[in-house]
């Protein structure tokens, strides 16, 4: 894949427009209503995404504005659901398909894997899939093993599909405006524990490019990589290490597939140590594919191996605290840091 | 009927058998990569869809289709030559050779391409046609099928929403009385499909999918229903493929030469036209120049190059390059 050439956007609130203060929820919300506004060959589909609005209440107010034909409700047939929407993509359409639970993919991995994702290859480039599929995803608030999963390691061996997964509501509509304009597949995840965190959001149209991470917090001494909700609680770690005098740099993925591998070893090439950090089980998936390229690539400026902190390698338990056990959390990430600075 | 047409779609089916035989032939050599699944004793029923199709229209072919995608190229002014090349995976094929037998694909004649997974494009097959739909076009999309798909989910999950929404769809049911090696009746709670997809609402027929007349009449009465806008239609055409299974022939001796003499499309298409007084020799005629119109295209696929190796890592994203080792 070829690594992105341009350097990564700088943290922080955007400054062109005035921002408001917002959830991921009307964030994401804003961006469907922006794109339908855009590109009428678009559509939404889903179940109960019309009058209802969602499950999670991100296409609300939608069906009021567009109609049913546009924000489509389906019965519970993920298979059909995602069908339709490569067949639509298949001729001109932008549909963006919403899966109540990434847990739920499992009944459309077949049309994701073995059509959205190498349609446009295995016809030669005569079909295209410029489809998303968002879902709901990630532990947090005790929804038991099917309603909780972190899924990205599923698709991460799937060449053609693209992985989005933003950490906060700035970066969630700008990556799903990008991933609507894309002409490629995208899976879009939402981190269902990130949906009611607020920040300062740009009201108009904006893109933040796909395949690109950025760098959430600059520091000096060790790089933790992670998406999602990984990010916020390495932000909470590095504030902790910072009064131990840790400088902790934190690198925001945004894009799991392809990712931006440039940013990571650029900023591990620096610092010399790296905690990779992933709510998902330990084997394979992102930790593992981030771990070996930080050693594969940076192995002579690591100061030791990587640090790894993964969810423990289970399916997720009802029990809050049971769920809370098998977790990662800003603790556990702050220790394995400090594990990397030789103070455990 | 009359007879200059079914003289054309007699000639149609010879195209596809000539074509499956010449293929089985170049297969058994060696000269085929991958599998080979032939559409052999199904003629009729590929002939008469290839009939109706328009290239503004789209077929999920299945992998038995190899002759309904080769007609769909000669029908709309492509060339069915890249049809054989793509079997042979080469540069000239409708896909660079990149899709094969299973994934061969030409949205210019309407072709959007079979996928190996059976009856994963009876769930596609709902986009195209809500497209069709949502852009007020009088066009059809149809999904060619087997028996085995009855038993995919998506088989429920594509003709119930289909009926929901009322969408162009053309379901084409091929059942050739097995799944792999299940007989229908043991793999299906109903071996008659067709009683299995009217709990759906929409219009389905049964018909003789090896009387091509029958099955081109079913066609048609499906496309004026389906462009008029009244909905989804499914057909299930009752035939019988010549191919057994890797390891071998599976069936009874009495049942092949029922399907393969007694009830063979091209031996009954042939007896009707002799009763209208049609010469025997122009039948062969018809024949001849079919089977040597597939010996130039299998000439013209083993004398083409392989694919560019660059093909290799090409359009696997649009947005991104792959790299190369």
């Amino acid at each position: 894949m070829t690594a992105p050439t341009e350097p990564h956007p700088k943290p922080g609130p955007r400054k062109t427009r005035k921002t408001r203060k917002t959830s991921m929820v009307k964030a994401l919300n804003g961006a469907l209503d922006l794109a339908m506004e855009r590109f009428p060959e678009m559509f939404l589909i889903g179940e109960s995404i019309g009058e209802l609005g969602g499950d999670f209440g991100v296409t609300r107010r939608l069906w009021a504005k567009y109609g049913a034909d546009r924000v489509r409700d389906t019965p519970l047939s993920e298979a059909a659901i995602i069908g339709t929407s490569v067949g639509a993509a298949m001729v001109g359409m932008r549909p963006v398909a919403e899966i109540m639970f990434a847990d739920f993919l499992g009944e459309c991995y077949d049309q994701i894997v073995n059509n959205a994702a190498k349609l446009h290859y295995m016809f030669d480039g005569q079909f295209s899939a410029p489809l998303v599929i968002r879902t709901a995803c990630g532990a947090g608030f005790g929804g038991g093993p099917h309603h909780s999963q972190s899924v990205e390691g599923w698709f991460m061996n799937i060449p053609g599909i693209v992985i989005v997964a933003p950490s906060n509501p700035a970066d969630a509509k700008g990556l799903l405006l990008a991933a609507i304009e894309s002409d490629d597949p995208v899976l879009f995840l939402e981190h269902k524990a990130l949906y009611r965190s607020r920040a300062e959001v740009d009201p108009g149209y904006y893109t933040v490019p796909l395949g690109r991470a950025a760098v959430a917090r600059e520091g000096t001494d060790v790089t933790v990589v992670g998406t999602m909700r990984m990010v916020p609680m390495a932000l909470e770690a590095a504030a902790v290490l910072a009064g131990e005098g840790i400088s902790v740099e934190v690198v925001d993925l945004r894009t799991i597939r392809p990712y931006d591998a440039e940013t990571v070893v650029e900023s591990v090439n620096r610092t010399g140590r790296a905690v990779v950090v992933n709510e998902a089980p330990g084997t394979g998936g992102l930790g593992a594919e981030l771990s070996a390229r930080i050693h594969e690539e940076c192995f002579h400026r690591l100061s030791g191996p990587v640090g790894r902190v993964d969810a423990l390698d289970t399916p997720i338990p009802f029990s809050v605290p049971l769920e809370n056990a098998i977790m990662p959390n800003p603790a556990i990430i702050a220790d394995a840091v400090r594990r990397q600075m030789g103070r455990s | 009927m009359d007879i200059g047409r079914q003289l054309d779609l007699y000639r149609d089916m010879w195209t596809i058998r000539a074509f499956e035989q010449g293929l089985e032939r170049e297969f058994e050599a060696g000269n085929v990569p991958g599998m080979l699944h032939t559409g052999l004793g199904q003629e009729a029923t590929q002939a008469a869809l290839a009939a109706h199709l328009e290239a503004t229209d789209c077929f999920f072919p299945d992998h038995r289709c190899h002759g309904l995608n080769a007609l769909a190229q000669q029908r709309h002014g492509g060339d069915g030559r890249s049809i054989m090349a793509e079997l042979f995976g080469r540069a000239t094929g409708v896909c660079s050779g990149k899709g094969g037998s299973l994934h061969s694909a030409d949205p210019s004649v309407g072709n959007f391409g079979d996928n190996a997974v059976e009856g994963s494009y009876m769930a596609t097959v709902l986009g195209v046609a809500l497209a069709y739909k949502l852009r007020r076009q009088d066009r059809v999309a149809c999904a060619v099928i087997g028996d085995g798909t009855v038993g995919r989910g998506e088989f429920h999950e594509s003709l119930n929403m289909a009926a929901i929404w009322d969408l162009p769809v053309l379901y084409a049911c091929l059942n050739n009385g097995y799944a792999i090696s299940l007989p229908a009746a043991q793999g299906l709670a109903s071996a008659d499909i067709v009683d299995l997809a009217r709990g759906y609402g929409f219009p389905c027929v049964q018909v003789d999918g090896n009387d091509i007349v029958e099955a081109t009449e079913a066609v048609a009465t499906a496309f004026d229903h389906i462009r008029s806008g009244r909905g989804p239609y499914f057909i299930e055409f009752i035939t019988w493929r010549w191919q057994g299974v890797f390891s071998g022939e599976f069936r009874s001796d009495e049942e092949v030469k029922y399907w393969k003499v007694d009830h063979d499309p091209i031996l009954m298409a042939a007896e009707k036209l002799l009763r209208l007084d049609v010469p025997e020799d122009r039948l062969h005629a018809i024949e001849s120049a079919e089977r040597e119109r597939i010996e130039e295209w299998i000439r013209f696929a083993k004398d083409s190059p392989e694919p560019d190796l660059a093909k290799a890592t090409a359009d696997v994203y649009i947005g991104w390059e792959v790299a190369g080792r």
